[in-house]
């Protein structure tokens, strides 16, 4: 091959290859985290949730949800009216998290038959939502800066090219010893996360069904968690899903959790 | 079985949401049918209570404008039906203000199972405090206005008419004991609070929800809901001893200033809740005393703090009543001390729950202890097996010591 020829194969080359591969390459496992945690999905969203938790016999179990979530710029203010099943019906959770890396969000809850707004303690990230495979933590934006994270390998997930990263929690009382997420280039989207509980066995997984763009923004739709060592599965849907629709923030007070959706 | 007009109308409501032919449809029906028996443990193993029960809240609304009617009835084999409103209201909705009229639920404070400042609703300990606190705190009818300035809220109530606790009826295994030297005739003519202006309630609180603290501000200008019991005795002038003894329940005013706050500390949330009554009377042995009453104020306060450990959910709160300027003739304690606590832990995703709350009086070394199980068998169907231990032989818990049972309650939410 003559030095010509090298030269245009070379250009044709790197004419191929995106600009961004180059800027990608060069990230660490926390600039891939970071990405993921600031990817913008609009200022506003208003959805219904729908959980199915279904037990190692097949057995279902249907909760449903109508949430609202608002970035106020140094806090996030998230609203839930609880509409199924019956029992919990009317009670409202709000939760108010911040930028700000040493400040505990905030949550009160509002009980019905004791027509009682309480402050709850964020601390317990660990419990399950509602019965389901999700803790509190699994559906907040854990802060990149509480994990240690390393890219162990590059691979397409079903079609698409992921970086699989590691992240390590820097607080070792933490509910899991370890996480793997793979996370779509570019668009910044975790696809699977694998969950390894306090003694480093594996716990259960995390897999987005379905995501689109909406208004521009990259949405999780539809999400499964199986936890292996239950053999219990909680399949998430959102529906109705309005970004940037305009959500006055009267929504996000003491007011709204008492009168529920009306 | 013979029904009151009121019971007939709140009856024919019930079918009439039952049957179909509703001409306005709400937009939310939701309540819950019940089964609820009681054993006693001790004696014969008497049943305490056999009770089935339905539920119902009707709601409707537009956009300015809801209301809910919430009628229930109690049924008991043998006896008359119990059947009633708990709530029956209007409400109106503006950019900053709620309005609700009617008959409705007020709870105040931020206390569990103790009510301090939340003195709007009164009881009904038909059932001592055994009852699920939707169903202890009664309705009352009167008209609440809420203002809103972002997370700061101003609320005024006015109850036209005053609503005393419902004690449990005469016979009732739950009806209070009293420490009279001999049996009292009771005479309930000075009972009644007259309906009229000048007895109306008011009260008026301010709240708010802060990053760092929520916090309640709350004055009243009340009756007390619990009768004052005035004695009057008759004496035999030559042997100077007791022949007769008259008792004439009455309701007096208070005046009631106070306030609670919730925060959390780190893993923590700390509750605090405190109140000052003005206008408290309290019976006493003092012979110069013509009915045997003295009024005190008296201040009453608790602090409670909330934590999970191991997945336990643990609550504690330390109250103490203390009656200011105190004579050592009072019948109660200067300082009454008591303590609850609480255990709750959930398992297979929440539809197994282990429970335990105890009352635990200092000043009587006597407790209730509220162990329960509940189990989810499908959505909104619920099975409860529970225990009420009454431990003690005096004091507010103790003079139950031989009404100790066991429960079970079936519920289906729809």
């Amino acid at each position: 091959m003559t030095s010509k020829r090298i030269q245009f194969v070379f250009l044709a080359i790197m004419l191929t290859i995106p600009l961004s591969a180059f800027s990608q390459d060069k990230l660490t496992g926390y600039q891939v985290i970071e990405n993921v945690y600031n990817r913008p999905t609009g200022t506003e969203m208003k959805a219904n949730l729908t959980m199915t938790l279904i037990n190692s016999r097949g057995d279902e179990r249907v909760r449903e949800i109508k949430q609202y979530t608002k970035d106020f710029g140094k806090v996030e203010k998230k609203i839930m009216f609880f509409i199924k099943p019956a029992d919990v019906r009317n009670t409202s959770f709000m939760n108010w998290s911040y930028d700000d890396p040493n400040k505990d969000d905030d949550q009160w809850i509002y009980l019905p038959a004791l027509k009682k707004v309480k402050r709850i303690s964020s601390d317990s990230k660990n419990d399950n939502f509602m019965g389901s495979d999700f803790t509190y933590d699994d559906l907040g934006d854990r802060k990149p800066q509480d994990d240690t994270h390393k890219i162990l390998r590059e691979e397409e997930l079903n079609g698409e090219p992921c970086y699989v990263i590691e992240s390590i929690p820097k607080d070792k009382d933490y509910m899991y010893s370890r996480t793997v997420t793979w996370i779509v280039k570019d668009k910044w989207v975790g696809l699977k996360k694998e969950f390894y509980d306090e003694d480093g066995e594996y716990l259960k997984t995390l897999k987005i069904i379905e995501y689109k763009k909406i208004k521009g923004f990259w949405i999780i739709i539809k999400t499964e968690m199986h936890n292996v060592q239950k053999n219990h599965t909680t399949k998430m849907d959102l529906s109705n899903i309005v970004i940037d629709g305009g959500i006055k923030n009267s929504m996000f007070t003491e007011r709204m959790m008492r009168r529920g959706l009306k | 079985m013979r029904l009151t007009p009121l019971k007939r109308i709140v009856l024919s409501l019930i079918l009439a949401f039952f049957v179909s032919g509703v001409q306005a449809q709400p937009n939310s029906l939701t309540g819950y049918a019940r089964n609820y028996i009681g054993v006693l443990l001790q004696g014969d193993h008497e049943y305490s209570i056999i009770q089935n029960t339905l539920n119902l809240n009707v709601e409707q609304s537009k956009d300015k404008v809801a209301f809910k009617v919430n009628p229930y009835i109690y049924q008991y084999p043998n006896e008359n039906m119990e059947i009633g409103l708990r709530e029956a209201y209007l409400d109106m909705y503006f950019n900053s203000v709620d309005l609700r009229i009617g008959k409705q639920q007020i709870i105040w404070g931020k206390a569990d199972g103790v009510f301090i400042t939340d003195i709007v609703s009164p009881k009904d300990l038909s059932e001592f405090l055994l009852r699920d606190f939707d169903e202890i705190r009664m309705g009352v009818t009167g008209v609440k206005a809420n203002y809103y300035i972002g997370d700061n809220t101003f609320e005024i109530v006015w109850l036209p008419e005053f609503t005393p606790t419902i004690m449990p009826p005469e016979g009732s295994i739950w009806r209070p004991k009293y420490s009279f030297p001999m049996q009292p005739v009771f005479d309930h003519s000075r009972e009644k609070v007259t309906p009229s202006l000048e007895n109306s309630e008011f009260f008026a609180k301010y709240s708010v929800l802060t990053s760092r603290v929520d916090f309640e501000l709350m004055a009243g200008y009340a009756f007390n809901d619990d009768p004052t019991m005035h004695v009057v005795k008759t004496m035999n002038p030559a042997t100077h001893r007791l022949t007769g003894l008259t008792v004439y329940p009455e309701h007096h005013r208070l005046t009631i200033g106070g306030g609670s706050f919730s925060t959390t500390l780190g893993p923590f949330v700390v509750r605090g809740e405190g109140a000052y009554y003005n206008g408290k009377y309290f019976n006493s042995t003092d012979p110069k005393l013509p009915e045997s009453v003295v009024e005190k104020n008296y201040l009453h306060y608790l602090v409670g703090l909330d934590y999970t450990l191991w997945d336990i959910h643990l609550s504690s709160q330390f109250i103490q009543q203390a009656i200011l300027d105190y004579d050592p003739m009072i019948e109660k304690d200067e300082y009454d001390n008591m303590g609850t606590f609480l255990a709750s832990r959930n398992f297979l995703n929440e539809t197994l729950n282990l429970q335990l709350f105890v009352y635990y009086g200092f000043n009587n070394n006597d407790a209730l202890v509220r162990p329960k199980v509940t189990y989810d068998l499908a959505d909104g169907f619920e099975l409860l097996l529970g225990a009420n231990i009454f431990t003690g032989s005096a004091g507010w818990f103790g003079q139950y010591d031989n009404n100790d049972m066991v429960y079970t309650k079936i519920k289906y939410s729809f």
